[in-house]
């Protein structure tokens, strides 16, 4: 039996692990990175954002290329070689994987490739291949995440049966394909299906789909892709499934009646649940929530003085920044020095077509709270850099105090608006008001100058839109 | 309509002006903070009581104020002035152990106020909304411990920046060092003694009061820091200055010729630098919150010198670099700049030690406290003329009484002797060459 002891351990390494991992050792601590799979990455690098992210770029190539005919340019019907695509996809994550084990090795983490379950409140057992071995620790720290949902009625074992982590595999491309859950991953992945030609129905049970976001934002999304996709229905509850050969017979709920229908596969993407069983806790302090997320405060402290809880495991919002960001609040706190996470701006993107992003405040919330705002929006219809590629089905909205002028949320909808969201994210972390970005020169021509413009709008002096005029100062 | 300051809870009926939050022409709310007034037992927000226009200020940062003293007038919205009721609030019913029918002192009141609690009052802004400010100004404020809610911003949209943190904490500092508003305890960290309470002392014959001054309330409130956190021991010997007085008879008049008044004080200054040289924590200090004693690389000397108004301790800097003669002719200088209350903050600073000469005066041995942040004060007696035995014969001799109070955290009594050991051989020690002047 192997032992060996590390100041800190960390078990998972996603983008929460890994940071924490790295950050630790910079900070001159001996570090233990344990992993259960043979890669490291986690859910984001692996089986998450990153293949997602490469798979969509291809529809979107898909896309362009079929809507050019109007810009005087056609193609031939696009060959699509689905190993092709799948081997393309793979070698990124790869490439990633192995660039996160060299970092690990060039910092001196340690990694063991194998399953951790904690014996006590000072040790890890890691179950690997070579064998058992012990950790003894001062501090650990739990990033291992959280996994698709699979509810027990649509669990039957059978592979047309999907989440995304195996819709991500691209084993086909179905004829007709069935998303449960319109959230941000079903109507990504329902976007990539949909561009390789699946018919796709996506049944939500909210009245809306892609929930979170301000509906004014989700609009232009949904105008692209009812076209895109066969159906939308919200207020739908899937009650049942069943193999029918080399199908799936789905039961649905469908204003009152039940219905049956027929479908090559199914993916089910109705939320993730914590990967928080099998962990050991039991034998540690650490304390679970109803959902099974661990209990961790704004310093990512468990209830057990030596156990730290970071990203989708600790729960909140599961995001990939999200747990980055908690990784230094837990080394940070564990040397020793006073950090929070507290008034944290975490900036939310759907990466649909067109993408959609926010931070801070939503008009929803404002509203749900009874915060007074004023929210002051740019039509990207008046952008010149937007008509330059055909992609005026844009806004870019501030969520502004009208005492302070202090800008308190951002919302994009639009291509890019992934990228464009940082400097939301800038403005409210700086504490920034709506003239403070209005001065701010933006370059000609991007698609920054929205941000500008909306600015500009709230103090009505946007030059590309006429507004209503507000007092001056 | 008049916004007088409120009644802010029982025993406080003043306080200083920490901060105005508005300006003649601003718009407020109901309840909106309007000013911080630090009174002897916290920092409390004076919330509007109605919403309006700010008409007229009539106080600034730094005024005195008592209650039901005239702070602005507001032009208030619409033209349905409140019933003047002189109630409290009920929006701080949680505050349950105020009593609103406590002294029958305050008529002054005219509108409705809400008794603000005190210290944690949010400012203005939207609901779970942080304090405008960068990461790196909220990351500070975080290890400093402070609480942006109550820093005012000076950019635009409010905006808290650097500047802002160090003006909040000069003020913080101003507020600890000085006594507020009369009969107050310091504000700072010291465990403060709760003021005693008013007697009337006139029941047993005429009496006069005066207010404490400035000064008086700086010493005060030092004196009690010193006092209550450092652990005093006070170290008494006699010096036999005999020799030394011989020197200084014959070389007086040509000091003096030369603006020097060749006092015991300055050689005491000469005396002291050879012994702190060779025992080097009495010259130190405690970083209390690093847990580290920071030695010197320089002997800058406090003296402390009688004035009208009180004790004045300025600091003569480089005293082992200079000779007796420069050390006479400052020392002169300074005592005289410091009667005339003409020293500055910063010549008061940086003292690594402090001698106390109550010679002039009279008297013989007394406890000196320690000068913090210093670990060591030296307290000098007049030099009296004593029977002593030498040898098997009794002499006369002139014996100065020495008093060495120190910080007992860092110094142990065995060195205490040792250094006062030392010091009475160097006091005795003094030779013609030291004393001559050079020219």
């Amino acid at each position: 039996m192997k032992t060996h002891s590390t100041e800190i351990v960390v078990l998972g390494a996603g983008p929460g692990g890994y940071a924490a991992a790295f950050y630790a050792a910079e900070k001159g601590k001996t570090v233990t990175l344990v992993e259960q799979s043979d890669r490291l990455g986690g859910t984001c690098l692996t089986v998450g954002c990153i293949p997602s992210k490469t798979l969509l770029h291809a529809a979107k190539l898909l896309t362009e290329a079929a809507d050019s005919g109007f810009r005087g340019i056609t193609f031939g019907t696009p060959q699509i070689d689905l190993r092709k695509m799948r081997e393309w996809k793979e070698s990124i994550v790869d490439k990633l994987a192995a660039g996160v084990a060299g970092l690990a090795e060039k910092r001196k983490v340690k990694v063991l490739y194998g399953r951790g379950y904690f014996e006590d409140s000072k040790t890890l057992r890691v179950e690997s291949q070579e064998g058992q071995q012990f950790v003894t620790f001062e501090q650990a720290i739990i990033a291992v995440g959280s996994r698709p949902a699979m509810p027990d009625a649509f669990n039957l074992g059978n592979r047309r049966i999907m989440t995304s982590t195996e819709a991500l595999d691209l084993d086909e491309v179905p004829r007709d394909l069935l998303i449960v859950g319109g959230g941000y991953i079903g109507m990504e992945l329902g976007t990539v299906y949909a561009t390789l030609g699946s018919s796709v129905v996506v049944a939500e049970a909210l009245p809306s789909v892609l929930q979170g976001a301000d509906q004014d934002l989700v609009r232009p999304v949904l105008r692209r892709v009812e076209k895109l996709f066969k159906e939308i229905r919200t207020g739908i509850k899937v009650q049942k499934m069943a193999t029918a050969g080399k199908q799936i017979m789905v039961t649905m709920e469908v204003e009152g009646k039940s219905r049956e229908e027929l479908y090559d596969r199914v993916l089910v993407s109705v939320g993730r649940v914590p990967n928080t069983t099998d962990l050991g806790l039991e034998n540690t302090r650490v304390a679970r929530d109803e959902r099974g997320f661990i209990k961790a405060n704004e310093r990512q402290q468990t209830a057990d003085p030596n156990i730290y809880a970071i990203g989708d495991v600790a729960g909140g919002v599961l995001l990939a920044h999200k747990a980055t960001k908690e990784a230094r609040v837990a080394v940070e706190v564990i040397t020793g020095e006073n950090s929070t996470f507290e008034h944290i701006i975490i900036p939310a993107v759907i990466f649909t077509d067109p993408e959609i992003a926010w931070c801070g405040l939503t008009e929803q919330e404002a509203r749900e709270k009874n915060v007074a705002v004023e929210v002051v929006k740019f039509p990207w219809s008046a952008s010149g850099r937007a008509l330059s590629f055909d992609r005026t089905d844009g806004m870019t909205k501030l969520i502004v105090d009208p005492e302070t002028e202090r800008v308190l949320g951002v919302g994009i909808v639009g291509s890019g608006a992934g990228d464009l969201i940082s400097e939301g994210v800038l403005a409210l972390e700086m504490g920034a008001t709506a003239k403070d970005l209005a001065e701010s020169v933006h370059p000609h021509p991007t698609l920054s100058e929205t941000i500008a413009e909306a600015a500009e709008a709230f103090y009505g002096t946007a030059i590309h839109t006429v507004s209503r005029r507000r007092k001056q100062d | 309509m008049d916004v007088r300051l409120p009644r802010l809870g029982e025993g406080a009926d003043s306080g200083t002006v920490a901060s105005v939050f508005v300006r003649v022409g601003d718009q407020v709310r109901k309840d909106q903070p309007i000013l911080e007034l630090e009174s002897e037992k916290a920092v409390a927000s004076i919330p509007a009581p109605s919403s309006g226009t700010v008409t007229a200020l009539h106080v600034k940062e730094g005024d005195q104020l008592k209650v039901g003293q005239l702070i602005l007038t507001l032009a208030e919205e619409g033209s349905s002035p409140r019933a003047p009721v002189p109630t409290i609030d009920a929006s701080i019913g949680d505050e349950g152990e105020e009593t609103p029918a406590a002294p029958a002192a305050v008529p002054v009141v005219q509108q409705d106020v809400a008794l603000e609690r005190p210290v944690f009052e949010e400012l203005a802004g939207p609901a779970g909304t942080p304090p405008p400010a960068s990461p790196s100004v909220r990351k500070m404020a975080r290890e400093l411990g402070i609480d942006l809610r109550r820093v005012r911003g000076s950019e635009r949209g409010g905006r808290i920046v650097l500047s802002d943190i160090r003006r909040y904490l000069e003020r913080l500092q101003e507020a600890a060092l000085a006594l507020k508003g009369g009969a107050a305890v310091p504000a700072s960290a010291v465990p403060a003694v709760p003021p005693g309470p008013s007697i009337d002392f006139s029941k047993w014959g005429k009496v006069e009061r005066k207010r404490l001054t400035t000064l008086r309330a700086t010493i005060s409130s030092r004196m009690v820091t010193s006092w209550t956190t450092i652990p005093h021991i006070t170290q008494f010997d006699e010096a036999d200055i005999t020799a030394l007085l011989v020197y200084r008879k014959k070389y007086a008049a040509r000091y003096e010729k030369q603006n020097a008044h060749l006092t015991l004080t300055a050689f005491a200054l000469k005396a002291v630098v050879p012994v702190l040289k060779k025992y080097p924590v009495f010259a130190a200090s405690i970083d209390e919150a690093a847990s580290e004693l920071v030695y010197k690389q320089y002997v800058h000397i406090g003296i402390a010198v009688d004035t009208e108004q009180g004790l004045i301790v300025p600091v003569i800097r480089d005293v082992d670099r200079k000779n007796l003669f420069e050390l006479a002719r400052e020392l002169q200088q300074l005592a005289e700049r410091t009667r005339q209350r003409k020293v500055a903050i910063e010549e008061m600073q940086g003292g690594s030690f402090t001698i106390s000469n109550q010679g002039g005066i009279g008297s013989g041995h007394f406890t000196p406290i320690v000068n913090k942040p210093e670990v060591a004060i030296l307290g000098m007696g007049r030099g009296a003329v004593k029977p002593v035995v030498r040898g098997k014969k009794v002499e006369q001799r002139t014996m100065l009484p020495l008093s060495l109070s120190y910080d007992h955290r860092v110094i142990d009594g065995a060195d205490a002797a040792r250094f006062m050991v030392d010091l009475v051989r160097e006091f005795e020690s003094f030779e013609d060459a030291d004393v001559r002047l050079s020219s």
